[in-house]
């Protein structure tokens, strides 16, 4: 009986301890009784092998205590579909507002290397303090809904709906064409947040684009002109915007078919930091380090460099120009189609 | 344990359930103690450990389908407990249901 009253008094000791002594007085009874019975089968009393045997049997202490109390989730699954939407939202606006104050911060200060590195490691501390947050808010419901249901109804309740807000069915890929997979998916945002890194590492660092190219053209008499500063930061923007797009296509489960004038507002960016050059005063996109020097020797390389580089850059934006006038069209065209086709039916 | 045979663990108990909550309101139109419904289930095939019958019948006192009282029987304090009207209404209704579910199952076998 010694190993009886140690066994109910460890199962005492993970109970609630306002019913505590009632359930073990229950317990005892019920497991005693259940000894008598087993002993009145044997003829003798159990040996102290097989009590411990029996007792192994019925649970450990605290696993036989933990079954008298209700379930208890810190988030139930009433909440959590909502709970888990909101924190995938939280996720990318959190990622896209911590890029843009980053990048507002590195144009506001000096730029350096180490600041965006910092930056840049801060990225798990910042989702896990949102994470919490979100976890926090959604456990505080889950208490409401689950100790005041009368109270809190309309939060626990899901906000009516009707078929007919479903979204429209979406567009199926050409036929050949496979849809893009959820891993290209990713690999595309992670890509966009290396890729940004890289980018806003170069003024501090330009042998992370030019390589051993910058030996050279620190002995050169050619240094960039001033409108590249503002072409690098709307590289910079255009890239933040992207790479926000495609967090929100990921987590809103769109990444198969990105809708089609998000994918048009990409292309049509994408053609600003080029025009930014093309709009350089009087086309000069580089200029001599010392004019007064070496305007007579290199000035007509000077000349050559600009003129060439500009056509360069005309060409690309007329290029990117006519590929985005004839998506526009063929988007133009199929949504005639489509109306003719329903006009039709 | 295989996947296999952890997952029919997982779906057998999931099935298991529900019958008994079904078994224990059954057996409950007659009043019992903890043991001897245990061991009166086991006699009628169904057999459940302890440590799942006495939570499962506190939870069902709780959900007022289930009367108690501590009574002194063979010099031992014990707590018997017996189908209360709500709990034989909702026995009604939760056996109407499993005989319906049991002849769809037959049907589709």
């Amino acid at each position: 009986m010694d190993l009886l009253d140690r066994y109910l008094q460890a199962v005492k000791k993970h109970l609630p301890w306002q019913r505590q002594d009632d359930i073990v007085a229950e317990l005892r009874a019920n497991l005693e009784s259940q000894l008598e019975d087993k002993e009145a089968a044997l003829g003798r009393p159990l040996t102290t092998a097989e009590v411990e045997a029996w007792l192994k049997e019925i649970g450990p202490p605290m696993q036989v205590a933990a079954r008298y109390q209700p379930q208890q989730y810190l988030i139930g699954p009433a909440v959590f579909p909502t709970y888990w939407y909101v924190m995938r939202l939280a996720f990318t606006w959190c990622l896209i507002i911590y890029s843009i104050v980053t990048v507002v911060q590195v144009f506001a200060g000096p730029l350096s290397g180490t600041a965006l590195l910092e930056a840049f490691l801060r990225v798990p501390a910042v989702l896990m303090t949102t994470a919490a947050w979100v976890t926090l808010v959604f456990a505080v419901i889950e208490f409401g809904t689950t100790h005041y249901p009368g109270k809190c109804q309309l939060i626990a309740k899901y906000p009516e709906w009707s078929p007919a807000t479903l979204p429209p069915l979406e567009k199926r890929p050409a036929p050949g064409k496979r849809p893009r997979t959820y891993a290209h998916a990713v690999g595309e945002v992670v890509f966009g947040f290396l890729f940004l890194f890289w980018l806003l590492l170069i003024p501090e660092h330009p042998f992370l684009l030019l390589g051993p190219v910058v030996v050279y053209l620190r002995a050169s008499p050619f240094q960039l002109a001033p409108v590249w500063t503002p072409f690098f930061w709307c590289l910079v923007a255009v890239s933040v915007v992207q790479l926000g797009w495609r967090c929100e296509n990921l987590l809103r489960a769109r990444w198969q078919q990105p809708p089609a004038l998000q994918q048009l507002m990409v292309s049509a960016l994408g053609l600003i930091p080029p025009l930014v050059l093309l709009n350089a005063p009087d086309h000069v996109l580089f200029t001599l380090k010392r004019p007064a020097l070496d305007l007579a020797r290199y000035g007509a390389t000077l000349y050559s460099m600009n003129k060439l580089t500009w056509l360069g850059l005309l060409a690309v934006c007329a290029i990117g120009a006519v590929n985005l006038t004839w998506r526009i069209g063929r988007i133009g065209l199929d949504a005639y189609r489509r109306r003719a086709a329903g006009v039709a039916k | 344990m295989t996947l296999a045979e952890n997952l029919f663990e997982n779906l057998r108990l999931e099935l298991r359930r529900g019958c008994l909550t079904l078994a224990v309101l059954a057996q409950l139109r007659q009043e019992h103690y903890g043991y001897t419904l245990r061991t009166a289930l086991a006699e009628r095939g169904m057999v459940i450990e302890e440590s799942t019958l006495y939570p499962l019948l506190r939870r069902l006192e709780t959900q007022g389908l289930l009367l108690s009282e501590w009574r002194e029987e063979g010099k031992r304090n014990k707590r018997f407990y017996r189908l209360s009207s709500d709990g034989e209404q909702v026995f009604r209704h939760l056996l109407e249901e499993w005989q319906a579910i049991n002849t769809s199952i037959h049907n589709i076998l």
